[in-house]
């Protein structure tokens, strides 16, 4: 068992969907510069190493972490890319998490750094490079070139969002207003989050369901923004963090499960799920990671959860797959109002995904507002004691879950 | 570690500028050489010129896979054994797309769908005859295959598929 691992601080950029006054590097610096801030005891001399990650290829850059090795402090230090699609800020996250748990000499304290800047590149080139060797192969099957633009239409994380809103809203029940109403609590906790991008205080349930479709049944105005933002978290041994800051946080269990292919299946062959809303890769990265962490009633056991929702109905899935809720109660509870900010369970209270979406860095800024939200540090800070919280991430192959769970004690369970 | 010492500040980073200057760039991709092992494709791209379907079958765990698959990923074992499908099928799932003629910029609404076949475990991505009104679509709706009049052998043999009743004749397993 590797030694026990303590988040000390988590930093944003200012979000926005054009960061036209910096460029990759300054807007990076941003986010160390905020996450250095929040740990006044810390200076760049005491971060011994760095994991850095963003979708490949959507700012025409491939080596980006090279660029930037100066702009956080990295000059000299072991550094690391990672990068998971989607979950990619997760992911980084999860390999800060293993490069400190790992117990290596001379390595205590890891800065991981997450970012994009979207405005600056090609999504669809990015997506294009991510998609077309997989779906390549359904030439060779006689689909010509042609019909693999109608296929990547549908393939892309929108069309997949749909789907699997169809599918759960079908087993549900629900109608639009509950997708809505999910919008407009993202909406409205964004506006009261420094670093958001969609601050929206005023918006109501009709001006989202007043929006035309993008791809039935999601709406226009329930859809994520494309922003430029980076995070950053700084992880430590439990023996350290105590000397830099008040609350250290500490990692208790950390999954990421990949599912069979979502909607082309590999070379093509067809989904391995009926169901795009069964989501197999959510269900056993959190038996995984509460395992770890010795949770057993995850509902009565979490006060705080942040998921990766680009999408409303995403929300109302993750928190019954993860555990939250169980199956299909979750728009009963956004209409109770046990997730909003001075509810039983808050969900998203930086405004999620759904409000602020710079995709390599989102799956990040999940566990580091979750984390904040135990020291207390959060902007939209929840009004109750937050002990235990989760950040959830998803992505890669439209299929792969991190989760990260934090809390303020540590789990002492697996270890001698 | 609590030491306030030689912190380094990034604070110029906004003060020398407003706005950075923008420099635009191309990538001019190459072409690239995708490997595809299809040897588990033949028998099956062979018969959808007869008009027939089928998958083939893990004997590790029963699942059938249509299309076909090399490797079944929870056993890892080849599926070897084949299975007549028949052309029906449900709705897996579906979505409507808006699509915007590049000509005329008229917005198009297609519902694209994943069909589950009766028999198989996967579900594939289709399209639904183009007549058919998109408000109709639900999970569960039962399909029929439409051949294409010349077939090739390939997926697109498959032209769409045509909606049937609920009580049709085809969606009997007698039969
Ligand atoms: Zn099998």
């Amino acid at each position: 068992m590797g030694r026990q691992v303590a988040i000390v601080s988590a930093g944003f950029s200012e979000h926005a969907s054009k960061r036209s006054d910096v460029n990759m590097a300054e807007l990076v610096s941003e986010a160390v510069s905020d996450c250095l801030k929040n740990a006044p005891g810390v200076d760049f001399n005491d971060i011994d190493a760095y994991v850095n990650g963003n979708m490949p290829a959507f700012e025409g850059v491939n080596l980006p972490e090279l660029w930037m090795t100066d702009w956080m402090g990295a000059r000299n230090k072991p550094l690391l890319r990672v990068t998971t699609g989607g979950t990619t800020g997760g992911t980084v996250a999860i390999s800060g998490y293993y490069t400190v748990a790992a117990g290596l000499p001379k390595i205590d304290t890891v800065l991981a750094v997450a970012f994009e800047q979207q405005s600056q590149g090609d999504t669809s080139v990015g997506l294009g490079s991510v998609a077309y060797g997989e779906i390549s192969v359904l030439n060779t099957m006689g689909i010509p070139y042609d019909q693999l633009s109608r296929l990547l239409s549908a393939g892309a994380a929108i069309g997949v969002a749909a789907y699997q809103a169809t599918n759960y809203m079908s087993k549900t029940h629900i109608t639009e207003e509950d997708l809505a109403r999910v919008v407009v609590q993202n909406r409205h906790n964004a506006a009261k989050t420094w670093w958001s991008h969609l601050k929206m205080p005023d918006i109501t349930v009709e001006e989202v369901l007043d929006t035309p479709y993008i791809s039935y049944p999601l709406r226009y105005g329930m859809v994520c923004p494309a922003s430029d933002g980076a995070c950053a978290m700084l992880f430590t041994i439990e023996e350290k963090a105590k000397d830099m800051c008040d609350i250290p946080v500490y990692v208790n269990g950390v999954a990421s499960v990949a599912n069979e292919s979502a909607v082309l299946g590999y070379d093509g062959s067809g989904t391995g799920q009926i169901d795009p809303s069964e989501q197999l890769g959510a269900m056993k990265s959190s038996e995984l990671a509460y395992y770890q962490a010795g949770i057993s009633f995850p509902r009565k056991e979490i006060d705080y959860a942040e998921v990766y929702s680009p999408f409303p109905n995403q929300e109302l899935m993750w928190v019954e797959k993860l555990g939250l809720f169980e199956e299909t109660t979750a728009p009963k509870m956004y209409e109770t109002g046990v997730t909003s900010l001075k509810g039983e369970l808050p969900i998203n209270c930086s405004g999620g995904v759904n409000s602020t979406n710079a995709i390599g860095a989102s799956a990040m800024e999940r566990p580091a507002e979750a984390a904040l939200q135990i020291m207390g540090k959060a902007d939209n800070q929840v009004p109750k004691t937050v002990h235990t919280s989760i950040g959830h991430g998803w992505g890669g192959s439209l299929n792969l879950c991190t989760l990260m769970v934090m809390s303020d004690e540590p789990q002492r369970k697996w270890r001698r | 570690m609590s030491k306030l010492t030689q912190r380094k500040s990034l604070d110029y980073v906004k003060k020398d500028y407003v706005r950075t200057r923008t420099m635009p760039g191309n990538w001019y991709l190459a072409s690239y050489q995708y490997k595809f092992n299809i040897t588990h494709n033949n028998e099956f791209l062979k018969k959808l010129k007869d008009k027939k379907i089928v998958g083939n079958q893990c004997s590790g765990c029963n699942r059938v896979f249509f299309p076909p698959r090399l490797v079944c990923g929870k056993c890892l074992v080849k599926p070897d054994q084949w299975v007549d499908l028949r052309e029906t099928g449900r709705v897996a799932t579906f979505a409507i797309v808006y699509l915007k003629d590049p000509e005329t910029g008229e917005v198009q609404e297609k519902p694209t769908v994943l069909i589950h076949q009766d028999g198989a475990d996967t579900a594939i991505i289709a399209q639904l005859n183009p007549e058919v009104d998109f408000k109709d679509t639900y999970i569960g709706m039962p399909v029929k295959i439409h051949w294409a009049e010349d077939r090739t052998g390939g997926l697109m043999d498959i032209e769409y598929y045509d909606v049937l009743e609920d009580d049709a004749e085809d969606m009997n397993p007698k039969k």
